[in-house]
């Protein structure tokens, strides 16, 4: 990037209020997200990290809020009222790709189907080309000998990485983690976080919820601390040795 | 001692099979209106259900109401009163005159088995982790593509045992059409046993042919059952013979040794733009 060159902003979230019923999930968050970065996100329990990620790519509609991603709105507006012009999630979702906490894979496919399944059944890739994209990005992860598998033969890790590359197949233009490796046995958390790193480096831009502080310090670009709805500080590595706030410190100190 | 018991100890002494042989023809047709009926039956079961269960979970009240009345009102009529029903009572009220008790059968049957299959594809339908629909959906699935891709085929397997207790059931339940006069196996024995008082051997004939297409029914379902299992399709000795997945453990292979010979080891790099 030359010198005065601005970065593209991928993700460009305004005043994003969430109610589930009366539980007032998200209270007006705004975050930007540009081409290249990587964004870490951590908070207690309940804090709405999840409900915000799922509102990037719209798996929550949020009540208030603008959405945008690579400038176009999804969201229903600032104020409330829908968005006019408001694009359909299945375009935003084009572009954004997701991995979960749960991996989610799909278990009656073999491993090769989940990765390219939807090359084939929403890109309308035929079948031989989805399938070649599929192995390859599936070699890419240490996978390839695994194609004829199906989930439930895999370890957690594994199973992880192959959901990584269901996502990365669709040639997203943002990656969203929900904790991707909280739900793994501790020996298997480096080989996801190793794919995660390599991914980092190619320069993919990531949003990333872990409570992984090592891993996030090492990545993160812009780290974000959530608590009650709210973004109660964000800023660069400096956030993990001396923020500002009291509760980030509090929370850094708990989970280290 | 009436005369009656002596002709019957005398039957039950003198076992005779031969009275199945001479009658194969009839027993056989029995069976073949049995099957049919069954297959048929629960084929538009089948179709209806999956309408029925979607309707019951839908979100508007109206329509998941009206569903649930249906399954609870098909539920508590017993089997063999609603087929006299629609047989006898509906068509001569409304003079709607089914042509044959074989369509009243089928429909009978079809109507009150939907709300049973309703029920069980519903629960199949719920029983797939909400994490499914939402993978789905990120990728870039609309709802319809999601459920005939993602949902569907998970539920199916959930659904496939009690779906074959199901058709079990129907195979069993058709003789009740014998109350109509539908020729299936057990009214055709009713008849033959009547003409030629061979009613130990008859029954017991029947009996065995409920038996072989009951089990026939268990063993299809056990075998759907167990090639819908994930087994690795190339390291699996289990499937290592079967013929029908030879092509597409050849074409996997092959993909595999292509890819694995291709040029640059690359871990994970960003995806190659699209051409
Ligand atoms: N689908 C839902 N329906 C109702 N309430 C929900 C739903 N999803 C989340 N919530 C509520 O929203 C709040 C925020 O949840 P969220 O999952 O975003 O928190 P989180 O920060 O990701 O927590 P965790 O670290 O436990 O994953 C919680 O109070 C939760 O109970
Ligand atoms: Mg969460």
């Amino acid at each position: 990037m030359g010198p005065g060159e601005q970065a593209e902003t991928v993700i460009d979230l305004r005043g994003i209020q969430k109610w589930f019923d009366d539980n007032h999930v998200l209270r007006g968050v705004d975050l930007t997200v540009t081409r290249g970065e990587h964004v870490c996100v951590f908070g207690p329990s309940g804090s709405g990290k999840s409900t915000l990620l799922r509102t990037i790519n719209l798996l929550e509609e949020p009540q208030r809020g603008s959405v945008r991603i690579l400038g176009v709105e999804y969201g229903p507006g600032v104020d409330g009222e829908v968005g006019r012009g408001r694009a359909p999630a299945k375009q935003l979702r084009q572009h954004v790709g997701m991995v979960f906490q749960q991996f989610n894979l799909f278990p009656h496919m073999t491993v090769l189907d989940n990765v390219a399944i939807a090359l084939r059944r929403v890109r309308g890739v035929d079948r031989a080309e989805a399938e070649e994209r599929a192995a390859r990005q599936l070699r890419r992860v240490g996978l390839l000998q695994k194609v004829s598998a199906y989930p439930s033969q895999l370890s957690g890790g594994q199973q992880q990485r192959v959901a990584i590359a269901r996502a990365l197949v669709l040639d997203p233009d943002v990656m969203l983690f929900d904790e991707p490796t909280s739900a793994l046995d501790p020996e298997l958390v480096g080989e996801v976080l190793g794919a995660m790193r390599d991914l980092a480096e190619t320069g993919m831009t990531m949003v990333v919820v872990t409570h992984e502080m090592g891993f996030a310090r090492e990545i993160g670009d812009q780290n974000v601390f959530m608590d009650e709805g709210v973004i109660v500080e964000q800023g660069g590595r400096e956030i993990y040795t001396d923020s500002r706030e009291a509760r980030t410190r509090d929370f850094i100190r708990a989970v280290l | 001692m009436s005369a009656a018991t002596v002709v019957l100890a005398q039957q039950v002494v003198t076992f005779s099979p031969k009275v199945i042989l001479d009658n194969l023809d009839l027993l056989w047709d029995g069976v073949q209106l049995t099957v049919l009926v069954s297959v048929i039956s629960f084929g538009i079961a089948t179709f209806l259900g999956v309408f029925v269960a979607l309707a019951r979970m839908s979100e508007r009240r109206a329509v998941a109401t009206f569903a649930a009345g249906y399954i609870n009102i098909l539920r508590s009529i017993p089997l063999l009163v609603f087929i006299v029903f629609i047989y006898y009572g509906v068509a001569i009220y409304f003079g709607l005159t089914f042509a044959t008790g074989i369509q009243a059968g089928i429909f009978a049957f079809s109507l009150q088995y939907s709300a049973w299959l309703g029920e069980i594809f519903r629960s199949g339908i719920q029983a797939v982790p909400k994490g499914q629909r939402e993978a789905a959906m990120a990728v870039g699935m609309g709802p319809v593509r999601t459920f005939v891709t993602v949902i569907l085929p998970q539920a199916v397997r959930v659904a496939i045992p009690p779906t074959g207790n199901m058709m079990v059931g129907m195979v069993k339940d058709s003789a009740l059409l014998y109350v109509i006069g539908v020729q299936e196996l057990f009214r055709n024995a009713q008849l033959l046993a009547n003409r030629t008082f061979r009613y130990f051997e008859i029954y017991l004939a029947i009996v065995v042919i409920y038996l072989v297409l009951t089990t026939t029914v268990y063993y299809g379902m056990k075998f759907l059952e167990q090639r819908l299992r994930p087994v690795d399709v190339l390291a699996s000795v289990e499937r290592r013979f079967a013929p029908l997945e030879r092509r597409r453990r050849e074409r996997l292979r092959t993909l595999r040794d292509r890819i694995a010979a291709e040029a640059p080891p690359t871990r994970i790099v960003a995806p190659e733009a699209t051409p």
